[in-house]
Protein backbone atom coordinates (compact mmCIF):
# COMPACT_ATOMS: atom_id res chain seq x y z
CA UNK A 1 0.00 0.00 0.00
CA UNK A 2 1.48 3.77 -0.72
CA UNK A 3 1.06 5.91 1.55
CA UNK A 4 0.35 9.52 2.51
CA UNK A 5 1.37 11.14 5.63
CA UNK A 6 -1.04 13.79 7.43
CA UNK A 7 -0.61 16.62 9.86
CA UNK A 8 -3.19 14.54 13.06
CA UNK A 9 -5.49 12.07 13.21
CA UNK A 10 -8.13 13.93 12.79
CA UNK A 11 -6.63 15.31 8.93
CA UNK A 12 -5.96 11.65 8.38
CA UNK A 13 -9.55 11.06 8.78
CA UNK A 14 -10.52 13.90 6.85
CA UNK A 15 -8.45 12.59 3.84
CA UNK A 16 -9.64 8.73 4.28
CA UNK A 17 -13.30 10.32 4.86
CA UNK A 18 -12.74 12.43 1.18
CA UNK A 19 -11.26 9.32 -0.57
CA UNK A 20 -13.94 6.80 0.81
CA UNK A 21 -16.79 9.59 -0.91
CA UNK A 22 -14.76 9.07 -4.04
CA UNK A 23 -14.78 5.51 -4.09
CA UNK A 24 -11.07 5.04 -2.85
CA UNK A 25 -10.80 2.57 -0.30
CA UNK A 26 -8.30 3.81 2.13
CA UNK A 27 -7.78 3.07 5.21
CA UNK A 28 -6.08 5.85 8.69
CA UNK A 29 -3.49 4.02 10.05
CA UNK A 30 -0.64 4.64 12.38
CA UNK A 31 2.24 5.61 10.53
CA UNK A 32 5.25 3.54 10.09
CA UNK A 33 7.68 4.95 12.39
CA UNK A 34 10.88 5.53 9.97
CA UNK A 35 8.64 7.91 8.35
CA UNK A 36 7.69 9.98 11.29
CA UNK A 37 10.34 12.38 11.99
CA UNK A 38 8.53 13.85 15.07
CA UNK A 39 7.41 10.92 16.36
CA UNK A 40 3.93 9.44 16.19
CA UNK A 41 1.73 10.03 13.28
CA UNK A 42 -0.84 9.04 10.99
CA UNK A 43 -1.06 8.33 7.26
CA UNK A 44 -3.79 7.11 5.02
CA UNK A 45 -2.98 4.07 3.08
CA UNK A 46 -4.37 3.60 0.01
CA UNK A 47 -3.71 1.39 -3.34
CA UNK A 48 -0.41 1.92 -5.41
CA UNK A 49 -3.25 1.68 -8.44
CA UNK A 50 -4.91 4.85 -6.79
CA UNK A 51 -2.55 6.54 -5.29
CA UNK A 52 -2.32 9.45 -8.07
CA UNK A 53 -5.99 9.61 -8.08
CA UNK A 54 -6.39 9.52 -4.58
CA UNK A 55 -3.89 12.78 -4.48
CA UNK A 56 -6.08 14.04 -7.07
CA UNK A 57 -9.11 14.02 -4.53
CA UNK A 58 -7.20 15.52 -1.94
CA UNK A 59 -6.15 18.57 -3.61
CA UNK A 60 -9.61 19.09 -5.07
CA UNK A 61 -11.49 18.41 -2.01
CA UNK A 62 -8.64 20.96 0.03
CA UNK A 63 -7.67 18.36 2.77
CA UNK A 64 -3.91 18.92 3.25
CA UNK A 65 -1.67 16.02 3.51
CA UNK A 66 2.01 15.37 4.13
CA UNK A 67 4.66 13.94 2.41
CA UNK A 68 4.03 10.80 -0.21
CA UNK A 69 5.45 7.04 0.13
CA UNK A 70 5.83 4.26 -2.29
CA UNK A 71 5.71 1.14 -0.71
CA UNK A 72 9.03 -1.24 -2.51
CA UNK A 73 8.76 -4.99 -2.94
CA UNK A 74 10.51 -6.04 0.98
CA UNK A 75 8.65 -3.04 2.75
CA UNK A 76 10.53 0.07 2.09
CA UNK A 77 9.23 3.38 1.45
CA UNK A 78 10.08 5.50 -1.19
CA UNK A 79 9.43 8.88 -1.25
CA UNK A 80 7.78 10.48 -4.38
CA UNK A 81 6.79 13.61 -5.56
CA UNK A 82 3.29 14.73 -6.40
CA UNK B 1 -40.78 14.34 39.24
CA UNK B 2 -41.24 17.80 36.73
CA UNK B 3 -37.81 18.12 35.40
CA UNK B 4 -37.53 22.01 34.18
CA UNK B 5 -33.94 22.77 35.02
CA UNK B 6 -32.82 22.16 31.39
CA UNK B 7 -30.93 25.23 30.83
CA UNK B 8 -28.69 24.41 33.54
CA UNK B 9 -28.67 20.21 32.27
CA UNK B 10 -31.07 18.89 30.36
CA UNK B 11 -31.49 15.59 32.43
CA UNK B 12 -33.84 14.35 29.62
CA UNK B 13 -32.14 12.56 26.70
CA UNK B 14 -32.84 10.80 24.19
CA UNK B 15 -32.64 6.37 25.36
CA UNK B 16 -29.80 6.84 22.04
CA UNK B 17 -27.44 8.72 24.32
CA UNK B 18 -27.02 6.67 27.59
CA UNK B 19 -26.92 3.02 25.05
CA UNK B 20 -24.17 4.91 22.62
CA UNK B 21 -22.23 5.93 25.74
CA UNK B 22 -22.66 2.50 27.01
CA UNK B 23 -21.41 0.84 24.36
CA UNK B 24 -18.51 3.18 23.98
CA UNK B 25 -17.23 1.95 27.41
CA UNK B 26 -17.53 -1.48 26.13
CA UNK B 27 -16.10 -1.44 23.11
CA UNK B 28 -13.78 1.88 22.54
CA UNK B 29 -10.46 2.63 23.65
CA UNK B 30 -8.72 6.15 23.10
CA UNK B 31 -8.05 8.13 19.87
CA UNK B 32 -4.92 8.38 18.56
CA UNK B 33 -3.16 5.51 21.16
CA UNK B 34 -3.47 2.88 19.01
CA UNK B 35 -3.71 1.40 15.73
CA UNK B 36 -5.52 -1.11 17.05
CA UNK B 37 -9.28 -1.67 16.81
CA UNK B 38 -10.59 -0.44 20.00
CA UNK B 39 -8.44 2.71 19.06
CA UNK B 40 -9.69 3.23 15.47
CA UNK B 41 -13.08 3.24 16.41
CA UNK B 42 -12.58 5.51 19.31
CA UNK B 43 -11.16 8.14 16.62
CA UNK B 44 -13.96 6.95 14.25
CA UNK B 45 -16.95 7.73 16.77
CA UNK B 46 -14.68 11.15 17.25
CA UNK B 47 -14.52 11.98 13.92
CA UNK B 48 -17.97 11.23 12.73
CA UNK B 49 -19.02 13.54 15.82
CA UNK B 50 -16.74 16.52 14.63
CA UNK B 51 -18.25 16.12 11.20
CA UNK B 52 -21.87 15.96 12.24
CA UNK B 53 -20.97 18.95 14.01
CA UNK B 54 -19.36 21.30 11.78
CA UNK B 55 -22.10 20.49 9.27
CA UNK B 56 -24.66 21.38 12.10
CA UNK B 57 -22.91 24.58 12.99
CA UNK B 58 -21.41 25.57 9.50
CA UNK B 59 -17.94 25.68 11.54
CA UNK B 60 -14.90 25.55 8.18
CA UNK B 61 -14.23 21.98 9.05
CA UNK B 62 -14.10 18.74 11.20
CA UNK B 63 -11.26 19.76 12.43
CA UNK B 64 -12.12 23.04 13.58
CA UNK B 65 -14.69 21.48 16.31
CA UNK B 66 -12.72 20.96 19.37
CA UNK B 67 -13.59 18.89 22.34
CA UNK B 68 -13.56 20.33 25.50
CA UNK B 69 -14.81 19.51 29.22
CA UNK B 70 -18.01 22.62 28.79
CA UNK B 71 -18.62 25.65 27.34
CA UNK B 72 -16.77 27.30 30.49
CA UNK B 73 -13.38 25.36 29.20
CA UNK B 74 -13.90 26.49 25.54
CA UNK B 75 -14.52 29.80 26.62
CA UNK B 76 -11.53 30.32 28.62
CA UNK B 77 -9.60 28.83 25.56
CA UNK B 78 -10.93 31.44 23.27
CA UNK B 79 -10.45 34.60 25.54
CA UNK B 80 -6.91 33.01 26.68
CA UNK B 81 -6.47 33.37 22.78
CA UNK B 82 -7.80 36.64 22.30
CA UNK B 83 -7.02 38.73 25.29
CA UNK B 84 -4.21 40.05 27.35
CA UNK B 85 -3.59 42.10 30.27
CA UNK B 86 -5.60 45.66 30.20
CA UNK B 87 -7.54 44.65 26.66
CA UNK B 88 -10.64 46.38 26.41
CA UNK B 89 -13.51 43.48 25.40
CA UNK B 90 -17.09 44.37 25.02
CA UNK B 91 -19.76 41.91 26.55
CA UNK B 92 -23.06 41.95 26.98
CA UNK B 93 -25.33 42.82 30.11
CA UNK B 94 -26.17 38.90 30.29
CA UNK B 95 -22.86 37.24 30.33
CA UNK B 96 -22.59 34.35 32.81
CA UNK B 97 -19.80 34.09 34.89
CA UNK B 98 -18.41 31.66 32.40
CA UNK B 99 -17.33 34.84 30.35
CA UNK B 100 -16.71 37.49 32.97
CA UNK B 101 -14.89 35.93 35.10
CA UNK B 102 -12.14 34.61 32.59
CA UNK B 103 -11.79 37.56 31.44
CA UNK B 104 -11.05 39.02 35.40
CA UNK B 105 -8.78 36.60 35.81
CA UNK B 106 -7.01 37.88 32.38
CA UNK B 107 -7.13 41.85 33.49
CA UNK B 108 -9.20 42.46 30.98
CA UNK B 109 -11.17 45.90 30.76
CA UNK B 110 -14.87 44.50 30.35
CA UNK B 111 -17.16 47.24 28.94
CA UNK B 112 -20.33 46.20 29.19
CA UNK B 113 -22.93 46.56 26.94
CA UNK B 114 -26.01 47.37 28.82
CA UNK B 115 -29.53 47.21 27.53
CA UNK B 116 -33.03 46.27 29.00
CA UNK B 117 -34.43 42.95 28.80
CA UNK B 118 -35.72 42.03 25.37
CA UNK B 119 -34.65 44.96 23.86
CA UNK B 120 -32.89 43.72 20.91
CA UNK B 121 -32.29 47.35 18.82
CA UNK B 122 -31.12 48.94 22.29
CA UNK B 123 -28.45 45.70 22.67
CA UNK B 124 -27.17 46.70 18.90
CA UNK B 125 -26.89 49.83 19.09
CA UNK B 126 -25.03 49.64 23.07
CA UNK B 127 -22.35 47.37 21.16
CA UNK B 128 -22.07 49.89 18.17
CA UNK B 129 -21.12 52.48 20.17
CA UNK B 130 -18.38 50.57 22.15
CA UNK B 131 -17.17 48.42 19.43
CA UNK B 132 -14.41 50.74 17.65
CA UNK B 133 -11.05 50.10 19.25
CA UNK B 134 -12.22 46.91 21.23
CA UNK B 135 -9.25 44.02 21.56
CA UNK B 136 -12.59 41.60 21.23
CA UNK B 137 -16.21 41.04 21.79
CA UNK B 138 -18.57 38.57 23.07
CA UNK B 139 -21.96 38.04 23.70
CA UNK B 140 -24.35 35.40 24.65
CA UNK B 141 -26.77 34.07 22.29
CA UNK B 142 -29.45 33.83 24.63
CA UNK B 143 -29.65 34.62 28.26
CA UNK B 144 -29.52 32.10 31.00
CA UNK B 145 -31.24 33.81 33.24
CA UNK B 146 -34.21 35.57 31.19
CA UNK B 147 -34.15 33.54 27.65
CA UNK B 148 -33.99 36.71 26.05
CA UNK B 149 -32.19 36.29 22.73
CA UNK B 150 -29.39 38.72 21.76
CA UNK B 151 -29.27 39.83 18.21
CA UNK B 152 -25.70 37.89 17.88
CA UNK B 153 -26.13 37.94 13.96
CA UNK B 154 -26.00 41.71 13.93
CA UNK B 155 -23.45 41.88 16.37
CA UNK B 156 -21.56 39.71 14.35
CA UNK B 157 -21.98 41.80 11.39
CA UNK B 158 -20.72 44.96 13.87
CA UNK B 159 -17.54 43.37 14.84
CA UNK B 160 -16.38 42.58 10.87
CA UNK B 161 -16.97 46.50 10.27
CA UNK B 162 -15.04 47.27 12.84
CA UNK B 163 -12.63 44.31 13.02
CA UNK B 164 -12.77 43.24 16.07
CA UNK B 165 -13.16 39.11 16.76
CA UNK B 166 -15.96 38.13 17.86
CA UNK B 167 -16.81 35.24 19.92
CA UNK B 168 -19.93 33.72 20.50
CA UNK B 169 -21.50 31.65 23.77
CA UNK B 170 -23.87 29.75 22.23
CA UNK B 171 -24.52 27.94 26.06
CA UNK B 172 -28.34 28.63 25.51
CA UNK B 173 -28.97 28.18 21.53
CA UNK B 174 -26.99 25.22 20.36
CA UNK B 175 -29.53 22.10 19.70
CA UNK B 176 -32.37 24.82 19.93
CA UNK B 177 -32.16 28.13 17.74
CA UNK B 178 -29.87 28.08 14.71
CA UNK B 179 -26.02 28.40 15.44
CA UNK B 180 -24.12 28.90 11.79
CA UNK B 181 -20.29 30.38 12.53
CA UNK B 182 -19.90 31.12 8.93
CA UNK B 183 -22.69 34.03 9.53
CA UNK B 184 -21.71 35.19 12.86
CA UNK B 185 -18.33 35.52 11.41
CA UNK B 186 -16.98 34.81 14.86
CA UNK B 187 -13.43 33.51 15.68
CA UNK B 188 -14.72 31.29 18.30
CA UNK B 189 -18.78 29.78 19.37
CA UNK B 190 -18.41 27.64 22.87
CA UNK B 191 -21.27 25.03 23.89
CA UNK B 192 -21.96 22.91 26.66
CA UNK B 193 -22.74 19.05 25.09
CA UNK B 194 -24.97 18.48 27.94
CA UNK B 195 -27.68 21.13 27.61
CA UNK B 196 -29.20 21.46 24.48
CA UNK B 197 -27.42 18.99 22.21
CA UNK B 198 -28.70 16.16 25.05
CA UNK B 199 -24.91 14.56 25.21
CA UNK B 200 -24.12 13.91 28.65
CA UNK B 201 -22.18 16.11 31.45
CA UNK B 202 -18.33 16.76 30.89
CA UNK B 203 -18.80 17.42 27.45
CA UNK B 204 -18.30 20.70 25.31
CA UNK B 205 -17.49 22.08 21.78
CA UNK B 206 -15.26 25.11 21.07
CA UNK B 207 -15.56 26.39 17.17
CA UNK B 208 -11.84 27.72 16.04
CA UNK B 209 -12.36 29.50 12.69
CA UNK B 210 -8.03 29.41 13.27
CA UNK B 211 -5.03 29.31 15.65
CA UNK B 212 -5.78 29.02 19.42
CA UNK B 213 -3.78 28.65 22.09
CA UNK B 214 -3.46 25.79 24.32
CA UNK B 215 -4.68 26.59 28.22
CA UNK B 216 -2.92 22.93 29.01
CA UNK B 217 -0.37 20.78 27.41
CA UNK B 218 0.06 17.17 27.56
CA UNK B 219 0.13 13.74 25.52
CA UNK B 220 -2.14 14.13 22.38
CA UNK B 221 -1.14 10.94 20.05
CA UNK B 222 0.92 12.88 17.56
CA UNK B 223 4.21 14.81 17.27
CA UNK B 224 5.38 13.21 20.25
CA UNK B 225 9.40 14.24 20.24
CA UNK B 226 8.19 17.43 19.96
CA UNK B 227 8.10 19.01 22.91
CA UNK B 228 5.89 21.49 22.14
CA UNK B 229 2.15 20.91 21.59
CA UNK B 230 1.40 20.45 17.85
CA UNK B 231 0.23 23.42 16.17
CA UNK B 232 -2.83 22.19 14.43
CA UNK B 233 -6.60 21.60 15.38
CA UNK B 234 -7.62 19.84 16.74
CA UNK B 235 -4.37 18.38 18.48
CA UNK B 236 -3.37 21.81 19.72
CA UNK B 237 -6.30 21.94 22.07
CA UNK B 238 -6.98 18.46 22.92
CA UNK B 239 -4.11 17.34 25.16
CA UNK B 240 -5.07 13.92 27.29
CA UNK B 241 -7.47 10.95 26.90
CA UNK B 242 -10.78 12.04 25.27
CA UNK B 243 -13.83 11.84 27.22
CA UNK B 244 -14.87 9.16 24.63
CA UNK B 245 -18.28 7.46 26.19
CA UNK B 246 -18.93 11.12 26.63
CA UNK B 247 -18.45 12.31 23.13
CA UNK B 248 -20.53 9.12 21.61
CA UNK B 249 -23.16 10.18 23.86
CA UNK B 250 -22.73 13.84 22.46
CA UNK B 251 -22.90 12.02 18.81
CA UNK B 252 -26.20 10.62 19.53
CA UNK B 253 -27.41 13.59 21.08
CA UNK B 254 -26.67 15.85 18.28
CA UNK B 255 -28.18 13.46 16.03
CA UNK B 256 -31.36 13.22 17.67
CA UNK B 257 -31.61 17.50 17.54
CA UNK B 258 -31.10 16.98 13.73
CA UNK B 259 -33.77 14.74 13.18
CA UNK B 260 -36.17 16.21 15.15
CA UNK B 261 -35.14 19.46 13.53
CA UNK B 262 -34.54 23.05 15.19
CA UNK B 263 -37.69 24.40 14.46
CA UNK B 264 -40.10 22.08 16.19
CA UNK B 265 -37.70 22.05 19.07
CA UNK B 266 -37.92 25.95 19.52
CA UNK B 267 -41.54 26.14 18.66
CA UNK B 268 -42.47 22.89 21.36
CA UNK B 269 -39.96 24.98 24.10
CA UNK B 270 -41.50 28.23 23.15
CA UNK B 271 -45.11 26.61 23.12
CA UNK B 272 -44.12 25.62 27.23
CA UNK B 273 -42.46 28.64 27.98
CA UNK B 274 -45.54 30.53 27.03
CA UNK B 275 -48.35 28.60 28.38
CA UNK B 276 -46.36 29.17 31.77
CA UNK B 277 -46.57 32.75 31.31
CA UNK B 278 -50.41 32.34 30.21
CA UNK B 279 -50.90 30.72 33.71
CA UNK B 280 -49.12 32.84 36.22
CA UNK B 281 -50.23 35.20 34.47
CA UNK B 282 -51.82 38.18 36.83
CA UNK B 283 -50.78 36.74 40.30
CA UNK B 284 -50.04 39.06 42.05
CA UNK B 285 -47.77 37.63 44.14
CA UNK B 286 -45.26 36.84 40.96
CA UNK B 287 -43.53 38.97 38.85
CA UNK B 288 -42.64 37.57 35.41
CA UNK B 289 -39.93 37.98 33.25
CA UNK B 290 -41.64 37.53 29.67
CA UNK B 291 -41.29 39.52 26.25
CA UNK B 292 -43.89 41.00 24.53
CA UNK B 293 -42.34 39.82 21.41
CA UNK B 294 -42.50 35.55 21.35
CA UNK B 295 -39.24 35.19 18.87
CA UNK B 296 -37.30 37.91 21.57
CA UNK B 297 -37.41 35.02 23.87
CA UNK B 298 -36.23 31.09 23.86
CA UNK B 299 -37.74 28.01 26.33
CA UNK B 300 -36.74 30.23 29.44
CA UNK B 301 -39.09 31.83 31.67
CA UNK B 302 -37.68 33.55 35.14
CA UNK B 303 -40.17 34.34 37.81
CA UNK B 304 -39.68 36.32 41.52
CA UNK B 305 -41.55 35.97 44.02
CA UNK B 306 -42.74 39.05 45.59
CA UNK B 307 -43.62 37.73 49.51
CA UNK B 308 -41.11 34.50 49.03
CA UNK B 309 -37.50 34.77 48.73
CA UNK B 310 -36.52 32.89 45.34
CA UNK B 311 -34.49 30.12 46.81
CA UNK B 312 -37.67 29.19 49.49
CA UNK B 313 -40.11 28.95 46.63
CA UNK B 314 -37.34 26.65 44.50
CA UNK B 315 -36.90 24.66 47.38
CA UNK B 316 -40.87 24.37 48.21
CA UNK B 317 -41.41 23.22 44.70
CA UNK B 318 -38.38 20.98 45.26
CA UNK B 319 -40.17 19.02 47.87
CA UNK B 320 -43.30 19.00 45.53
CA UNK B 321 -41.18 16.93 42.79
CA UNK B 322 -40.69 20.38 40.74
CA UNK B 323 -37.04 20.34 39.64
CA UNK B 324 -35.93 24.39 38.83
CA UNK B 325 -33.33 26.62 39.44
CA UNK B 326 -33.32 29.40 42.01
CA UNK B 327 -30.78 32.53 42.76
CA UNK B 328 -28.70 34.00 40.46
CA UNK B 329 -27.99 31.00 37.89
CA UNK B 330 -24.31 32.43 38.02
CA UNK B 331 -24.97 35.26 36.19
CA UNK B 332 -24.85 38.15 38.55
CA UNK B 333 -24.76 40.30 35.40
CA UNK B 334 -27.91 39.26 33.88
CA UNK B 335 -29.51 39.66 37.25
CA UNK B 336 -28.08 43.24 37.21
CA UNK B 337 -29.63 44.07 34.04
CA UNK B 338 -33.29 42.47 35.03
CA UNK B 339 -33.12 44.63 38.61
CA UNK B 340 -33.03 41.10 40.41
CA UNK B 341 -29.86 41.24 41.95
CA UNK B 342 -30.87 40.72 44.96
CA UNK B 343 -32.27 37.58 45.24
CA UNK B 344 -32.42 36.51 42.00
CA UNK B 345 -35.50 34.97 40.69
CA UNK B 346 -36.74 31.08 40.10
CA UNK B 347 -36.24 30.21 36.88
CA UNK B 348 -38.07 27.24 35.02
CA UNK B 349 -36.75 26.16 31.42
CA UNK B 350 -37.76 23.54 28.90
CA UNK B 351 -36.71 20.17 27.39
CA UNK B 352 -37.97 18.58 24.14
CA UNK B 353 -39.65 15.97 26.76
CA UNK B 354 -41.17 18.77 28.65
CA UNK B 355 -45.22 18.19 28.27
CA UNK B 356 -48.02 20.91 28.67
CA UNK B 357 -49.34 18.86 31.13
CA UNK B 358 -46.30 18.93 33.35
CA UNK B 359 -45.98 22.71 32.59
CA UNK B 360 -49.97 23.13 33.59
CA UNK B 361 -48.97 21.24 36.71
CA UNK B 362 -45.67 22.68 37.82
CA UNK B 363 -47.91 26.71 37.09
CA UNK B 364 -50.23 25.41 39.62
CA UNK B 365 -48.39 24.38 42.25
CA UNK B 366 -46.29 27.73 42.26
CA UNK B 367 -49.66 29.41 42.55
CA UNK B 368 -50.41 27.62 45.40
CA UNK B 369 -46.92 28.07 47.01
CA UNK B 370 -46.90 31.89 46.60
CA UNK B 371 -50.49 32.11 48.15
CA UNK B 372 -49.43 30.47 50.99
CA UNK B 373 -51.65 27.45 50.11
Amino acid sequence: MNIIMCRSLTYAQRASSALERAGITAMVARAPQELTNRGCGYCVKVSPRRFLDAIGVLRRAGVPHGRLFREEPGGRYVEVGE
Amino acid sequence: MIYLDSAATSLLKPREVAEAMERAMRTMASPGRGGHRPAMLAADTAFRCREELAQFFNAPAPENVVFTMNATHGLNIALSTLVERGDRVVISGYEHNAVTRPLHMLGAQTDVAHSPPFDRAAALEAFRERLPGARCCVCTHVSNVLGAVLPVYEIGGLCAEYGVPFVVDASQSAGVLEVDMGRLGAEFVAMPGHKGLLGPQGTGVLLCRGDAKPIMAGGTGSESRNQNMPQTLPDALEAGTHNIPGIAGLLAGTRWVRRRGLEAIERHERRLKDLMAERLAGVPELELFVSDESGEQSGVLSVRGLRMGSEELAAALGERGVAVRAGLHCAPLSHMSAGTIEGGTVRFSFSPFNTPGEVARAAELLKKLVRGR
